[in-house]
């Protein structure tokens, strides 16, 4: 049975779906956020038992799993478009300056891991920044881009 | 049409869901028809052409030639019955000085129901030729780029298509 337009424009409304993508985005921050402050923190945490270690460790492969997944999804399923890449980084520069800060009040106050913490969470933050600059570059450029082609009809 | 190609990329690459509208109301039908001449029954059809326009939404920011969207759109469509049908083939062997694609010698004459029927009798490989060239009026650079192969192998793919078309044509008591 030939699949009309309109069920064709059904179908992709919903793999356009603004909602999945901040979703996924969310989930590749938080797990990312996650897994650096476990590794942190177990990287500075001297002579614990197996038991600990394997528990970290777990707890480490499992946040790189979902990193993984996320990244996987938001690159090849829920593609990032322009403007959604303009939120993705907006959210990522957001989460990642929570972490920072958050990382230093505790090294601040000296807690152990908090300092490898921080300077990651900078670094993150740094990056976030850096993806957010190039995002809306890259708006801008598909913005021009069409109102060169509007003016060309 | 160029410009509005061009500009409907554009938009869908900023992430204008209308933009995807209007993508998919313009080239559907044309999807679907190419695919549907590739394809056994109507069932396989709408499945990949639903694999197609997914196909089309997670790969269109990578789209870096805006201008080249008809054979991008054929090339991925191409892609999903290939992969749907998992054909393996021979490249043809014809010598090509001997082609010369400019040459129609089937369309103009036929009916074009009649054709469509003797379309569906030949190999995946030679029809699709046929079907890019003849029906949807691609150029041979664009076949190119759909089929994924250099311009000599689409001309003597397109002379082999021809030909068989042909004989099948004559067979059937069709003369020119």
């Amino acid at each position: 049975m030939k699949p009309t337009v309109e069920e064709m424009q059904r179908l992709l409304d919903a793999e356009l779906s603004v909602r999945a993508r901040i979703a996924y985005t969310a989930l590749l921050l938080v797990a990312l956020l996650m897994t650096v402050s476990i590794t942190s923190l177990w990287a500075t945490e001297t002579s614990l038992p197996p038991r600990t270690e394997v528990a970290f460790a777990v707890m480490v492969a499992i946040g790189s799993s979902w990193v993984a997944y996320a990244v996987w999804v938001l690159t090849k399923r829920r593609v990032l478009l322009a403007g959604h890449r303009i939120l993705a980084a907006r959210m990522a520069v957001t989460f990642s300056s929570l972490f920072a800060i958050g990382a230093l009040l505790l090294a601040l106050r000296g807690v152990r891991g908090a300092v490898g913490a921080s300077c990651t969470g900078l670094l993150m933050a740094s990056i976030a920044v850096a993806m957010l600059v190039h995002a809306k570059q890259q708006f801008a450029r598909l913005l021009a881009r069409r109102r060169e082609l509007e003016a060309m009809r | 049409m160029r410009v509005e190609d061009d500009l409907l990329v554009v938009r869908c690459q900023l992430g204008e869901r209308e933009a995807f509208e209007e993508l998919i109301a313009r080239w559907h039908e044309p999807l679907w028809m190419y695919v549907r001449r590739l394809t056994a029954s109507d069932d396989t059809a709408a499945d990949v052409v639903q694999e197609t326009w997914l196909r089309v939404v997670r790969a269109i920011a990578r789209l870096r030639e805006p201008g080249s969207l008809r054979a991008w759109l054929f090339g991925i469509a191409r892609r999903a019955v290939m992969d749907r049908l998992r054909v393996r083939y021979r490249e043809p062997t014809v010598p090509l000085d001997d082609v010369d694609v400019a040459a129609d010698v089937v369309a103009d004459e036929l009916d074009l129901q009649a054709l469509h029927a003797e379309l569906e009798a030949l190999p995946l490989l030679e029809r699709e030729v046929l079907v890019l060239f003849y029906l949807r009026e691609l150029t041979l650079q664009e076949l190119s780029e759909i089929l994924e192969a250099p311009l000599g192998t689409i001309k003597s793919r397109l002379f082999r298509a021809r030909n068989t078309l042909r004989r099948q044509l004559e067979a059937k008591g069709w003369t020119r």
